[in-house]
């Protein structure tokens, strides 16, 4: 049981996308990998966005949909282990705030993607493949689905 | 009386339920209507304004995190993180030391005994500054305290003993609120004496043979302090609520639980079996819609009335220092017709003119709450907790408690400990010590409140509760808070994630009656060197100088 919380709340990563400045801080995050990469001197500005668009992708997979449990504890005897966060946030409730935030930023940053490559073929195929990593997971369907057994345990 | 307020406020909304507006429009029932307009910048930060229930101002703050501050914080948890994958790469791949229980060799294939990501909080973040909890204290934790001295060769995975006694520490942390955690004065003496006449330990639970003259002597004081019909003692404060709310409800009960109970209330909630609702902390908008829903729909499938509702609150929140808007809660259990457990842990003997807890605080009558339910270890330097009720409330759990036919019941030392601390507060000793105490207390937690916010800090709670919370927010200022103050000969108790949430990192600081205004000084000052070091200053109301970058403005515009 919660013994030494101060609260009666079971399991803390739910309510993290939810709270203060978190949303902020992503936005922030992202602005600042993409700076990162612009200050590379020899890649072209479509790479960068490309660049950009594929490690936020990427981190936010393995952030997201990879990484299952919590980082500590929680007295709800394990109900939480085998769930990505994505699936612990708010407790599997679906279309929350945080949730619609989280599944258009990068449909945002697909569209300012697809825009700033000249809507090149080869960087269309690689963004949209890049993009429906991060989608497809979100869709409610695919609460608690592990494809080919991949991550269950 | 409020007792003629709340009747007035609930007769005047009964009539207002039969009308309805002009064009048709309904007006809600509620006894407390939702505010159409929140401020944003701050929450819950008014005087009430239900104000025929109560009888004076009540200030409660919880000012805003501000953006930058939980930018800063989140970006302090990521490093931190990344830090973590980082060591535990280098633990696993032999590069570090491994300080933690791993598995043997042979069993490298068998289904894993320990779950590695659960304590990645543990191992990366709590070791790290693991030395401002479970300090050794070496003489009574009154207003000052000796600690023993401690060093780590392998940054806090172990702990040597130097042999070296701090002494005098400031004892900011311990909930001694009227400051009688003291081994000397008539309640040691009165402690000691009992000690040689009964023993030290009792042998027996309150069933079998337990059940001493001095455990019915102590029932009665404190059903007198109370100003209810009849009470119980039990030996630990934990158990009392753990092992008491299982007797009361459930299956088919309901318990209405404020979002911040403490542990042992969760814990009895689960163990008894009804169902738990958690309302917004101390929110009784949110209150008042739960209890109107599980009145119109029943249980959740059949739709049967549910056999009981109880409402769990607590007097004093210890993580928050927010006090329950006791007046408000007592009308809504009136008009619903809840039962009410109200746990004063905090509360009895520090609020209140006559230190009889938060039912005196608002000038209420102590009939209208079903169970009173307090500790011993707060405000009378003692341990146990008490229940008090009617009398048939009283002698069921009598019969029915785990508490009374399993554990074993209060130690002779501790209730004579108990007897005179309580008789001092009544006044029923003979001196006015109680009274000063109390006076001393009420005092001591309006000045160092008072300093706190004028110095710049963001302190949560109510202006008049003793339990203090400094917000500190980022998680290396949790361990550099508690160190600088050591350093300073100060000892705080401080918190971080997951006990708070995630932004909400708090020093907490208890004050006491026992704490002269010296000693008070000291710490402020101390406090006050320590924020500017660390930079905690961070509240944009009631600053006593201009804030620094607009001066610094100032100063470069010419």
């Amino acid at each position: 049981m919660n013994v030494g919380t101060a609260h009666s709340e079971v399991n803390p990563n739910t309510r993290v996308m939810n709270s203060r400045g978190i949303w902020l801080s992503y936005v922030l995050g992202i602005g600042l990998l993409h700076i990162i990469l612009l200050s590379i001197p020899f890649v072209s500005v479509p790479v960068v966005w490309t660049l950009t668009n594929l490690i936020h992708n990427m981190c936010m997979y393995i952030f997201l949909h990879t990484v299952k449990g919590t980082p500590f504890e929680t007295p709800d005897q394990g109900k939480a282990r085998l769930l990505t966060h994505w699936e612990q946030m708010d407790y599997g409730v679906q279309f929350t705030a945080s949730r619609k935030f989280l599944t258009i930023t990068p449909i945002i940053l697909y569209f300012l993607t697809s825009f700033y490559t000249k809507y090149d073929r080869v960087h269309f195929v690689i963004n949209t493949i890049s993009l429906l990593t991060v989608l497809i997971p979100k869709l409610p369907q695919f609460h608690g689905v592990r494809l080919f057994g991949i991550n269950k345990y | 009386m409020t007792q003629n307020s709340a009747s007035k406020l609930l007769n005047r909304d009964a009539s207002q339920d039969k009308k309805t507006c002009g064009n048709g429009f309904v007006k809600s029932h509620c006894l407390f209507q939702q505010k159409r307009y929140r401020r944003p910048a701050e929450k819950n930060h008014h005087a009430s304004c239900t104000s025929l229930l109560y009888n004076k101002l009540f200030v409660e703050s919880f000012e805003e995190t501000p953006l930058l501050v939980a930018v800063l914080t989140y970006m302090g948890y990521g490093i931190l993180t990344i830090f973590g994958y980082l060591r535990d790469f280098l633990r696993d791949w032999k590069f570090e030391k491994c300080h933690l229980a791993r598995e043997r060799e042979e069993q490298k294939d068998f289904v894993p005994l320990y779950q590695d990501f659960e304590n990645f909080y543990t191992r990366n973040l709590y070791m790290r500054i693991r030395d401002n909890w479970n300090r050794p204290i070496c003489s009574v934790p009154g207003a000052k305290m000796d600690l023993v001295e401690r060093v780590t060769p392998d940054y806090n995975w172990t702990f040597e003993h130097t042999g070296k006694v701090l002494k005098d520490v400031i004892n900011m942390g311990s909930y001694n609120y009227l400051g009688f955690a003291e081994n000397s004065g008539t309640c040691a003496d009165a402690a000691a004496h009992s000690t040689v006449k009964y023993g030290v330990g009792v042998s027996s639970t309150r069933q079998e043979i337990g059940n001493l003259d001095k455990h019915e002597e102590l029932e009665k004081l404190v059903a007198r302090f109370l100003g209810v019909e009849s009470s119980m003692v039990f030996g630990m404060g934990f158990a009392t609520n753990s092992m008491n709310i299982p007797a009361l409800t459930g299956k088919g009960c309901l318990i209405l639980s404020d979002e911040l109970n403490h542990a042992s209330l969760v814990l009895g909630a689960r163990l008894s079996g009804s169902t738990i609702r958690v309302f917004k902390h101390n929110n009784m908008q949110s209150l008042e819609k739960m209890l109107r829903d599980a009145i119109v729909h029943g249980q959740p499938r059949t739709h049967r009335p549910w056999k009981k509702i109880l409402i769990v609150v607590e007097g004093i929140y210890s993580m928050e220092g927010s006090i329950v808007r006791l007046p408000e809660v007592i009308a809504l259990k009136k008009k619903y017709k809840a039962y009410l457990y109200l746990d004063e842990a905090h509360s009895i003997g520090a609020l209140g003119t006559r230190g009889r807890g938060v039912v005196d605080y608002f000038g209420l009558d102590p009939s209208d709450v079903d169970i009173m339910m307090g500790t011993f270890t707060k405000s009378f330097g003692a341990a146990g907790g008490y229940i008090g009720g009617k009398k048939e409330l009283i002698d069921y759990l009598r019969l029915h408690s785990h508490s009374a036919v399993y554990a074993t019941s209060m130690s002779p030392p501790i209730t004579q400990q108990i007897i005179t601390s309580m008789k001092c507060i009544m006044g029923k000793d003979g001196t006015t010590l109680g009274q000063e105490r109390l006076r001393q207390l009420s005092e001591n937690t309006t000045y160092f409140r008072r300093r706190l916010h004028e110095m710049g800090f963001i302190i949560y709670g109510n202006n008049d509760s003793p339990v203090v919370p400094l917000m500190l927010y980022m998680p290396a200022k949790i361990g550099a808070f508690g160190r600088e103050m050591l350093k300073r000969n100060i000892g705080t108790v401080v918190v971080g994630f997951p006990a708070t949430p995630i932004i909400e990192s708090r020093a907490r600081f208890c004050v006491s009656a026992a704490h002269t205004r010296e000693m008070l000084d000291t710490a402020l000052n101390a406090i006050s060197e320590v924020g500017d070091l660390l930079q905690l200053k961070y509240s944009r109301k009631y600053r006593g100088e201009e804030s620094s970058c607009f001066s610094y403005l100032e100063s470069h515009q010419d």
